[in-house]
């Protein structure tokens, strides 16, 4: 208001000793010398008094009261915003109220709220799944190795038990399983040096309360548990769980889906101060339920797999659906188990399992 | 509302009471540029202005959160915010490694950090209050480890223990330690919510959650039997998961959602309204407040329905609104000045544990 006449700019608003209470009517003046006085607005007499550069002025926040503490810890405060801003802005601090003047009422808000969604989506879309791929690029093969070691040992101390299977039946299928596991681009990678682990290992287990179910670890340890082995009619139907499962280790799912929801999570917290809990709340639940639609996803790409890699051996390439048509049947999708929750036998799936089967074994058509 | 006759340290008498209003007055056509730049820049940097951020949000709301003729003032320096944040964010990103790749070891780890927990809330609450001034006089909060212990961790047990019968023992704990250890100045405040009127915030909405759950037990069961045959054909027919019960699922869930939101709602606003009308400035100012709970849990409701619907974008007006309906129903009966107080702190510690309260969404209680 008061930035044409120069000598005498002032500010009204009250004064207060340091850390105390009580405020007197006061003046703030600033002189030629750069030196800023707090004056008794009756009396005149000087409250306080120091140069400019030695005070603490704070930031404009909307119209709320601005303070300005001088060095001996009294201080100034008053609600006459632009008189305090003419009187900074030409002592050399040329950014002061930069984000204030961003913050204004202004046409401009719309572009910044546009490009607020704009940011979000880019993030959530493009950004986040390309860190997924290079952060799984830059992860060192110790660290699946760590994430199944100490996943096993867990579930061996609180659900497996020892396996039931006759000797020459683990044997039967470590065999085939072995057979099928060179094929994979990680097995025929492996070096041949005996002593390094092979790349894909079956371990035998009882399932206990998990019943029947097959799983893959990161480092390529597959488990099938006794139940599903019995489950199924014959050994190609648990060779194709198995190939599903090592799908999974080959295109690397579980470690992507964890840098995933850890991405996703960082997305949230970063813009959740903002938004209030009760959203960012919800917001966590709607990003475990997109990652549940994630996890179907690799479901999908993990049959393809199973059904490739059977062909590949010489075996039946629908032995994953004639899997899934057993479940069905016997079990009905109940959804009971862990094993069908997450690999819930729909029609769908069937259908789609079928049909790549066909087309991989007749490509001519 | 002011039961000066609980007052432990009866004022003397003959003295004038004197009503002041808490008064808002932030408005939303300049806090939503406020907001938006806040996010803005926050992901433009990466989530490092986010500590800039938070600065000048509490400012804008404590600036114009005006009593007696002054206002609230927040003197946390974003440095200080973003050094505890990034403690917070490494411990949080260490603590998820851990339980990925040794989950038995971070089971120990979330055992022991339950007894970090009260240290981290202490510091929290410390720093919070330290920051916090009003006429140029900060406040202090003198809470130690154990009385955190007792109202976060022991609290919460027994509430949950007793499936919410001993909930107002713990909010009792919660509520003295927060607000009975905080300092104006160098002037003691107390609170001492009774018991008795906690329980008296209580029953209904316990009420509310025993009659629904009872309700929708005797639905699902009588529901369940009707339907038990065709339940069986579905399963085996065509093994899809049948949508239908899903929906049947949900309409049960999204109104058993709503109406806990609906109790816990107007237990918080009830127990507000005791512990503060419980809270004693100096011996001699006395806190007074008066929510309306139904109006509190439709402010509350509509607010996230609204920010949901909005994508976000009706934050601001809901955040606006929220503090302008709290400052209307709280108040302060003032026997004296309030300018008469003097300051002593000077130094505010780190903002680790306010950070961590912060990022975890802890609500802490002012």
């Amino acid at each position: 208001m008061a930035s044409e006449a120069r000598p005498p700019l002032s500010a009204e608003g009250q004064w207060r000793p340091p850390a105390v209470g009580r405020a007197k009517a006061a003046s703030l003046t600033i002189s030629q010398d750069a030196t800023v006085v707090a004056a008794d607005r009756d009396s005149g007499a000087v409250l306080a008094s120091a140069p400019f550069a030695s005070l603490t002025i704070s930031d404009r926040v909307g119209s709320i009261p601005r303070t300005v503490t001088f060095p001996d810890g009294s201080v100034f405060e008053t609600s006459d915003n632009d008189t305090i801003d003419n009187m900074v802005r030409p002592r050399g601090k040329r950014h002061f109220g930069f984000v204030h003047g961003l913050e204004k009422f202004h046409p401009r808000l719309i572009l910044f709220a546009a490009l607020v969604v704009a940011f979000c989506f880019v993030l959530y879309r493009f950004a986040v799944p390309v860190l997924v791929e290079v952060a799984v690029a830059v992860t060192p093969p110790v660290v699946p190795k760590l994430l199944s070691q100490g996943a096993l040992v867990s579930l061996d101390q609180t659900f497996f038990e020892e396996t039931k299977l006759s000797i020459e039946r683990q044997k039967a299928l470590s065999d085939q399983f072995a057979a099928m596991a060179k094929l994979t681009l990680r097995g025929s990678a492996a070096p041949a040096s005996p002593e390094d682990a092979p790349a894909y290992t079956l371990n035998f287990r009882a399932g206990g309360t998990i019943g029947p179910n097959a799983f893959a670890l990161p480092d390529g340890t597959v488990v099938l548990t006794d139940e599903l082995v019995e489950l199924a009619d014959d050994d190609e139907m648990v060779l194709a769980v198995l190939a599903h499962e090592i799908g999974h280790v080959e295109r690397q799912h579980s470690l992507r889906q964890l840098y995933r929801a850890a991405g996703v999570t960082a997305l949230i917290m970063l813009i959740g101060g903002d938004i209030g809990s009760g959203t960012g709340d919800i917001l966590v639940q709607g990003s475990a339920l997109a990652s549940l639609s994630y996890s179907r996803g690799a479901e999908a790409e993990a049959d393809r797999y199973s059904v490739e890699l059977m062909h590949k051996v010489g075996h039946d390439p629908a032995a994953i659906a004639r899997f899934f048509e057993l479940l069905r049947d016997k079990l009905g999708d109940t959804g009971k188990n862990d094993f069908l929750s997450s690999h819930p036998a729909t029609p769908e799936r069937i259908e789609e399992t079928r049909r790549y089967a066909e087309e991989i074994s007749n490509p001519g058509k | 509302m002011a039961d000066t006759e609980t007052a432990p340290a009866a004022a003397p008498r003959a003295i004038h009471m004197q009503r002041e209003n808490f008064s808002f007055t932030g408005t939303v056509r300049e806090y939503f540029g406020i907001w938006i730049v806040n996010v803005l820049l926050t992901i433009v940097t990466l989530g490092i202005y986010s500590a800039w951020a938070k600065v000048r949000r509490q400012r804008y709301f404590y600036g114009n959160t005006h009593l007696a003729g002054a206002t609230f003032d927040y003197h946390a320096r974003p440095k200080q915010i973003l050094i505890g944040r990034i403690l917070v964010v490494v411990l949080l990103v260490a603590y998820n490694l851990l339980a990925t790749f040794a989950p038995l070891a971070s089971l120990l780890f979330a055992v022991a950090f339950l007894f970090v927990l009260p240290w981290l809330v202490m510091r929290g609450m410390r720093f919070s209050a330290r920051v916090t001034s009003y006429r140029n006089v900060r406040f202090d909060f003198t809470g130690g480890y154990w009385g955190a212990f007792r109202a976060y961790i022991l609290g919460t047990a027994l509430a949950y223990g007793t499936l919410g019968i001993l909930l107002p023992l713990a909010s009792r704990w919660m509520w003295t330690y927060t607000l009975g250890n905080l300092r104006y100045g160098d002037r003691p405040i107390t609170s001492d919510p009774r018991l008795g009127k906690l329980y008296g915030q209580w029953w209904l909405p316990a009420f509310m959650i025993v009659g629904t759950l009872l309700a929708i037990f005797v639905w699902l069961t009588v529901v369940g039997y009707a339907m038990n045959d065709q339940l069986n054909q579905i399963d085996l027919q065509n093994a899809a998961p049948p949508l239908h019960l899903i929906f049947l699922l949900y309409i049960v869930l999204i109104p058993l959602g709503i109406l806990f939101a609906v109790a816990s709602l107007f237990y918080q606003a009830g127990t507000r309204n005791v512990a503060l009308n419980a809270t004693i400035i100096d011996g001699r100012h006395v806190m007074a407040s008066s929510i309306g709970r139904r109006r509190y849990a439709w402010i509350s409701i509509t607010n996230l329905i609204a920010t949901l619907a909005t994508l976000g974008f009706a934050r601001p007006w809901a955040a606006i609104r929220m503090a302008s309906y709290l400052a209307t129903v709280t108040a302060l009966d003032t026997t004296g000045s309030l300018d008469e107080y003097v300051g002593t702190v000077r130094d505010e510690g780190g903002a680790f544990g306010s950070e961590y309260m912060d990022l975890e969404g802890f609500d802490l209680g002012f």
